[in-house]
C-alpha cells in the first residue's frame, strides 16, 4: 500500500502520495472549523463567492477562461459537516501533462490557481466585491430552498435535524436561510479572515509529483500568515437516550420516506470501531444485509430500505421508501432487525459476507485518488492513525460477540416520517 | 485474441469473438486493486416490438426489460448477491433505453466472481410467485421515481419530443404495465436479447489477459447456445415533429425545473460517423452555454439560472435531441434569452476562441475518465453497441474543426425542432 508522506507550510499540513497510477494531480484542500450558531452560515457563502474571482482573474468569465486552458481542469468545492466541524473542501483535477502537449505546467498553474483562490480574492474598498456577494448569496438562498426537491434527502436532513435539536450538528452545512440576506460584503470579508487564520487547513496532493516539489509550489501559492496548523476537536460520542422521538411530516409526496436515527455511542476512534462498522454492514449496509432482505425480499415493501454509519458522530441511520399505508409493518420489521442483532442472532455466512464487502471496499480505496484522501483525512478528523491495511486485519478479527456488544449499545433515537396530505 | 494499443492514452486493449458469438474485451490497469467487470446486453426499454428470423414480431409490456434485469437475480439457490457478498464482491446492474448492464467489482477471487456473473446471467429462473414478489418491489420503485422532480423534467422532455419512438416509455414502465408482465414473455424476452452473440463481457483492471480469456472460453464451451437468427426490432414511423412542444408538471419544487430540446431531423447514424456527429454537437453546445460562455455568465448574473444550468446531448442511431436547462425562476425569459443567443450564433458563427477553450477541456475531460475502470467500462460498451470505438474521441476532439461545429450549429438549431418540458409547484402550495 502506498502511504502519504506528511509536511508543513505554515498553517497548512500537506499530504502528498507520489504515484504513477493515474493521469492526473488530484488535489484537495480542507478548512475545518467548530460549527458554530454565528459562523455557518458565512462559513458556508465564503467559498461561493470566492469561485467568483480573484486579484489576477477579477472577472468570473476570465477564471472561468483559465480552468478551461488549464485542459478544462476539474474545480469544485463542497461545505459539509464531520464530527461536530463545518468542513470546506475545493477539489481540483487537472491532467498529468504528459498525456497533453501544453503551454503551461498544469499542477504548479493548478496550485497557484487554487490558492489565489483561497487566499486572493478579487476585493473592493477591502472588502469582497459587492456583485458577486449578492450574487452568490442568491445562488445560496435556492441551494437550501431546492432541499426539498430531493425527498430522500429532504427526508433524512431533516431526521438528523430533529434527532440533534439540541447540539451543533443540527445546523445544516450551507448554514441558515433566514440570516443570509443580513450578510454584507463587509461581514463576510471579515468572517473570511477569520476562517484564514483559525480553520484546520490540509492540503493533499496525489499523482505523478513529490512532497518537495509541492512544498514548494504550495509555498508560493498560498498567502496564508505564518502558525501553526490547527487541529479537530473529537465530538463526545456517548449520549443517553431517554424516550424515543416520532415526527411526522406531510407534503405532496407519492411514496412515503421514512427515516430512523440511532446514537453508536462508538466513535471513529474507538477500539469497536471496526466491530460498529460490522453492525452496520450486517444490518443495512447491503444487498445481503438485514434490512434488504426482510424489508425488501421477503415482505416487498420497498424498493431500497439500508442504513449508513457516521463514525465522527457516533450515529447510524435508516433510510426506505415505502407505501404510506405500510409504515406501521415497516417500522416494527426494522426494529425486528435491531432486536435480532441485540440478541445475537448472526450467521456465519452474514458475518463472513460482511468481512469481505468491508474489506473489498477498503482494498478498492486506493484505485480512486479521492477515495484515498478521503480515507486519509479521517485520520486528521479523529486524530486516530489507521491505515486501510490496519482497520482491514481489525475488520477480520470481529467477533460476534464485539457485535452484539456494539448492537447493545446503539439506541434508537428517533423516527421520522414524511408522508402524504391525505387523513390516514 | 486481437491487441490494439492506444498509444496517445497508454492504454492496451485485448478483444476475441467467441465461437457462440460472445465478444470478450480486457483492459489490463496496472497497479490497480480492483477488477470491474460488466456483462452487458443490447437490449434495453426501447426494445418493445421485436423478432427472431421469420418469427411473427412480438409487443411486449412497457418495462419488461428492466423488470428481466431484477429477475435474473433470483436463483433456485437464493439470491446472486449472496454469493458475490461472500466473494467479497458488490454486484449490481441498471437498464437503460438500449442496454441492460450487469456488473461487478472486486479486489480478490477474481476468476470465481466472473463465473458468477457469466454463469447467473446464463441462467434465467423465473417462477409466478417470484414475478409476482418482484412487483411490489418494482411498483416502489416507479413511485420513487414519479416524486424526483430531475427525472420528471427530464423524461417530460422526451414525453414531448417523440409521437412514437419507446424512448419516450419510462425505463421502468408503469405501475400498471408491469403487473401484465408473466413468466413467459420474460422467458421470450430472455431468450432472444441473452444469446451470447447480443452480449458484450468487459473486464478491466488489475488482470491478466489471457487468463480472462481462458476462464471465459471454458466456462462458455461447457454451456450449448441454439444459433439464433438476426434480432430484428420494430419502431413505428417516428414523424419528424415535436409531439408537444411544451409540456408542463406539477411537483412540490422550490424553483422551476426547465429543459429546452431540439429533436434532430436526420438520424440514422453509425460507426463513425455517428460518433463525429456526438463530438461537433457536444463541443458546440459547451462553447454556446459552457460555464465560461458570455450567456451562461450573464444568465448568471441577471439570477436567471443557477449552477444546475447545463447541456447534454443523447444521441443513438434512431434518436437524437439535444437538452438545455436547469432550474430557473422565470423558464420563458430563459428561453427568450437562449433563443437571442442562438440566433446570434447562427449568424456569426462560434468565437474561435471559445471553441479552442471547449477542445482542450473536451479533451481534459476525456482523459480523467480514463481514471475510472466504471467509467471505461460503460463508456466502450455504450459506444460498442452502435458500432463505434470510445478510444476514438480522443483524435476526433483533437481532429474537430471550427468549420464542422459551426456545420452542425446550422443543422441542429431549428426553432420548429423545440419542445420544453416544466416542472413547477401546483398553483396551491402546500408545503410547509
Amino acid at each position: 500500500m502506498t502511504l502519504f508522506e506528511r509536511g508543513q507550510i505554515g498553517r497548512i499540513r500537506l499530504h502528498v502520495m507520489p504515484t504513477k497510477r493515474f493521469k492526473t494531480f488530484a488535489i484537495s484542500l480542507f478548512a475545518g472549523l467548530p460549527l458554530s450558531e454565528n459562523a455557518v452560515t458565512k462559513t458556508a457563502l465564503a467559498p461561493f463567492v470566492l469561485r467568483r474571482g480573484t486579484v489576477s482573474l477579477p472577472e468570473t468569465k476570465a477564471f472561468r477562461e483559465k480552468l478551461d486552458d488549464l485542459y478544462g481542469a476539474g474545480f469544485g468545492f463542497d461545505v459539509y459537516k464531520r464530527g461536530d466541524s463545518q468542513i470546506v473542501q475545493f477539489r481540483m483535477d487537472v491532467i498529468n501533462d504528459h498525456f497533453v502537449s501544453s503551454d503551461v505546467p498544469l499542477l504548479s498553474s493548478s496550485l497557484r490557481f487554487l490558492g489565489e483562490v483561497v487566499t486572493e480574492p478579487v476585493t473592493e474598498d477591502g472588502v469582497f466585491r459587492c456583485k458577486y456577494v449578492d450574487a452568490e448569496k442568491q445562488t445560496l438562498t435556492k441551494r437550501l430552498e431546492s432541499i426539498v426537491n430531493d425527498k430522500i434527502r429532504y427526508a433524512a436532513e431533516r431526521c438528523m435535524e430533529e434527532m440533534c435539536a439540541d447540539e451543533p450538528y443540527r445546523l445544516h452545512p450551507l448554514g441558515k436561510l433566514d440570516e443570509i440576506s443580513s450578510i454584507t460584503p463587509e461581514s463576510l470579508y471579515s468572517q473570511y479572515q477569520q476562517w484564514l487564520r483559525e480553520a484546520a487547513f490540509d492540503l493533499y496532493v496525489v499523482g505523478d509529483t513529490t512532497m518537495e516539489e509541492v512544498a514548494a509550489l504550495a509555498k508560493e501559492a498560498f498567502r496564508i500568515e505564518e502558525g501553526t496548523p490547527a487541529s479537530y476537536s473529537v465530538p463526545s460520542m456517548r449520549h443517553e437516550v431517554r424516550n424515543v422521538k416520532t415526527v411526522v411530516e406531510r407534503m405532496d409526496v407519492n411514496q412515503g420516506k421514512l427515516n430512523l436515527g440511532l446514537r453508536t455511542n462508538v466513535g471513529y476512534g474507538d477500539e469497536d470501531y471496526a466491530a460498529s462498522l460490522m453492525y452496520n454492514g450486517i444490518l443495512g449496509g447491503y444487498p445481503h444485509s438485514k434490512l434488504f432482505l426482510n424489508v425488501r425480499e421477503k415482505e416487498s415493501l420497498a424498493y431500497y430500505a439500508a442504513s449508513r454509519l457516521d463514525g465522527h458522530k457516533g450515529l447510524l441511520t435508516i433510510q426506505s421508501g415505502i407505501e404510506i399505508a405500510n409504515y406501521e409493518k415497516a417500522v416494527t420489521i426494522i426494529k425486528e432487525q435491531l432486536e435480532s442483532m441485540r440478541q445475537g442472532q448472526l450467521t456465519d455466512l452474514e458475518m463472513n459476507q460482511t468481512k469481505a464487502m468491508i474489506a473489498n471496499h477498503l482494498r478498492e480505496l486506493q484505485d480512486s485518488a479521492y477515495e484515498m484522501i478521503a480515507y486519509d483525512f479521517n485520520a486528521v478528523l479523529s486524530g486516530k492513525e489507521r491505515t486501510a491495511q490496519q482497520l482491514l486485519d481489525k475488520i477480520e478479527a470481529v467477533t460476534e460477540e464485539d457485535i452484539v456488544r456494539v448492537a447493545q449499545l446503539a439506541q434508537l433515537d428517533t423516527i421520522y416520517f414524511l408522508r402524504d396530505q391525505k387523513e390516514a | 485474441m486481437e491487441t490494439l494499443d492506444y498509444k496517445g492514452v497508454q492504454e492496451t486493449l485485448y478483444r476475441e469473438v467467441l465461437d457462440n458469438g460472445l465478444e470478450v474485451i480486457v483492459l489490463p490497469k496496472e497497479g490497480f486493486q480492483k477488477t470491474y467487470a460488466t456483462f452487458a446486453t443490447k437490449y434495453g426499454s426501447v426494445d418493445n416490438k421485436f423478432a427472431v428470423g421469420n418469427d411473427e414480431p412480438v409487443r411486449v409490456p412497457d418495462g419488461i426489460a428492466h423488470f428481466l434485469e431484477h429477475k435474473m437475480f433470483e436463483e433456485p439457490t437464493g439470491d446472486i448477491f449472496a454469493t458475490f457478498a461472500s466473494q467479497g464482491a458488490s454486484a449490481n446492474a441498471f437498464t437503460s433505453f438500449d442496454r441492460t448492464v450487469y456488473l461487478f467489482s472486486a479486489t480478490e477471487q477474481i476468476p470465481a466472481n466472473l463465473e458468477t456473473l457469466i454463469d447467473f446471467v446464463q441462467h434465467p429462473y423465473f417462477t409466478d410467485q417470484n414475478v409476482d414478489k418482484e412487483k411490489g418491489i418494482i411498483a416502489q420503485e416507479i413511485n420513487m421515481y414519479k416524486d424526483n422532480p430531475d427525472w420528471r423534467v427530464y423524461f417530460g422532455l422526451i414525453d414531448a419530443m417523440y409521437h412514437n419512438h419507446p424512448i419516450h416509455i419510462d425505463i421502468a414502465g408503469t405501475v400498471e404495465s408491469i403487473y401484465q408482465i408473466d413468466k413467459e414473455t420474460l422467458y421470450r424476452c430472455y431468450e432472444t436479447f441473452y444469446h451470447p452473440s447480443n452480449m458484450l463481457l468487459f473486464v478491466v483492471g488489475g488482470v491478466k489477459a489471457e487468463e480472462v480469456f481462458e476462464l471465459v472460453r471454458n466456462n462458455q464451451a461447457r454451456k450449448t447456445f441454439k444459433p439464433q437468427g438476426e434480432i430484428k426490432r420494430f419502431f413505428e414511423q417516428e414523424p419528424e415533429s415535436v409531439k408537444n412542444p411544451r409540456k408542463v408538471t406539477k411537483l412540490p419544487v422550490s424553483l422551476p425545473k426547465v429543459m429546452f430540446g431540439f429533436k434532430e431531423k436526420k438520424t440514422g447514424l453509425t460507426g463513425d460517423a455517428l460518433l463525429l456527429h456526438e463530438v461537433t454537437s457536444k463541443l458546440m453546445l459547451d462553447a454556446l452555454f459552457g460555464a465560461s460562455s458570455a450567456l451562461y455568465q450573464d444568465l448568471y448574473e441577471q439570477n436567471l439560472i443557477s449552477d444546475s444550468f447545463g447541456t447534454e446531448f443523447n444521441v443513438s442511431t434512431d434518436y437524437a435531441f439535444s437538452v438545455i436547462g436547469g432550474d430557473t425562476p422565470n423558464p420563458d425569459e430563459l428561453l427568450g434569452r437562449i433563443r437571442t443567443a442562438v440566433e446570434e450564433a447562427l449568424r456569426t458563427g462560434i468565437e474561435p476562441a471559445a471553441f479552442e477553450r471547449s477542445k482542450r477541456k473536451k479533451i481534459g475531460g476525456y482523459l480523467r475518465m480514463l481514471n475510472s475502470p466504471e467509467a471505461i467500462a460503460g463508456e466502450f460498451t455504450r459506444y460498442r453497441f452502435r458500432d463505434s470505438d470510445m478510444f476514438d474521441l480522443l483524435s476526433l476532439y483533437e481532429k474537430c474543426t471550427l468549420e464542422q461545429v459551426n456545420d452542425r450549429l446550422r443543422e441542429h438549431f431549428d426553432f420548429n425542432q423545440l419542445a420544453i418540458s416544466i416542472v413547477e409547484k401546483p398553483d396551491e402550495q402546500p408545503v410547509s
